[in-house]
């Protein structure tokens, strides 16, 4: 039984081009992003777990104890970085501290990678507020790009990898510690 | 009785003397600040030093927080806030120095990774004249993040500003 040329060609073009097409796929953002309010949203208290997503035209943080909200035209700048944290934090993790022989300082070299989203916005009588954002590692990127995509301001570009040959010798670079 | 005329001359040498270090120090001293009803926090600036935007936002809600909390304030006021008009100081900070230091290497080995952040506080009132101005320091040595630092800035100087310019004592 022979397989017509045309055919195999088609099948080797899928193959070749499937490492670019997987990523483009997986950089899809969920609706809403699981994240960490460090500190900024009025009535949500300091590191409260949520979830972020855009809504309406609105960027929105909600936890099981709080909903709050900022235009994404008010945003005047977006801002992306990273950082780590300790694998084993909260109260277990104080209580490893106590741990003999060092175990808790071991311990403490396990750490897990996040990034941070840092907002800066305007409110209805012009004052400034800022947030910042923790989240899994690669998840801050492609959030800001939809963020600005929307309508967001940022002071530093979104890198767009898809059509973009090189970076720009003087254009500034995200945070990357 | 002889030694009394000695005596008289060094305790009018002595009395000259603190009366003209008093005199010295109401010259050098600052006048009392102005007592006012509101403060308005303007975003940090850090042209000299790099400070990434997650510590310049941090630094500028943690401060705004803090002022709210420590009280003393009737009102406290944001940047670019509009209603901001009246009795008001307001409070320009600068950072003059920032080193950032790792969560890890302070948990392991305790005296390695201190964060720290220096920044210059100036107080203005509404004309743009210099009130006061203090060099404040933030930092973490031992538990915590590293932004942490901030919260130790903000403390110290919503303290400063309740201290030299709050109408009424806060909590």
């Amino acid at each position: 039984m022979r397989v017509p040329l045309k055919k195999v060609t088609i099948r080797f073009l899928f193959l070749l081009f499937s490492p670019l097409t997987l990523p483009s796929f997986a950089q899809q953002p969920a609706d809403a992003v699981p994240v960490v309010q460090v500190i900024g949203f009025a009535d949500v208290r300091p590191n409260a777990k949520g979830n972020l997503k855009l809504e309406n035209g609105n960027l929105q943080f909600s936890s099981s104890k709080a909903k709050t909200g900022v235009a994404i035209g008010s945003l005047d700048d977006v801002i992306t970085g990273n950082d780590s944290q300790r694998v084993f934090r909260g109260t277990f993790g104080t209580l490893t501290m106590l741990a003999p022989y060092g175990g808790g300082r071991f311990l403490s070299l396990f750490r897990a990678k996040l990034d941070t989203l840092t907002i800066r916005y305007r409110d209805a009588g012009g004052g400034l507020h800022g947030a910042i954002f923790t989240m899994a590692a690669g998840k801050a990127d492609p959030f800001k790009k939809l963020l600005v995509a929307q309508g967001a301001r940022t002071s530093i570009p979104v890198q767009d990898d898809s059509n973009s040959a090189a970076p720009k010798p003087d254009a500034p670079k995200e945070q990357k510690p | 009785m002889k030694r009394l005329p000695v005596i008289t001359v060094s305790l009018l040498l002595l009395f000259g003397i603190c009366a003209g270090v008093t005199e010295f120090h109401a010259q050098t001293a600052p006048p009392p600040a102005k007592k006012v009803s509101a403060i308005q926090v303007l975003m940090i600036q850090s042209e000299e030093v790099k400070l990434p935007a997650e510590f310049q936002v941090s630094l500028y809600e943690n401060l705004i927080q803090q002022l709210q909390k420590q009280g003393g304030f009737e009102h406290v006021y944001r940047d670019g806030d509009h209603s901001a008009t009246g009795d008001v100081v307001i409070l320009h900070s600068t950072v003059r120095g920032f080193k950032k230091g790792s969560e890890m290497a302070r948990q392991v080995t305790t005296v390695a990774g201190k964060t720290s952040i220096d920044v210059h506080c100036q107080f203005t009132d509404k004309d743009g004249t210099t009130v006061l101005e203090h060099d404040l320091n933030g930092k973490v040595r031992f538990l915590g993040g590293n932004l942490r630092a901030t919260l130790d800035f903000a403390k110290k100087a919503a303290t400063l500003a309740r201290d030299n310019f709050a109408m009424k004592r806060g909590s």
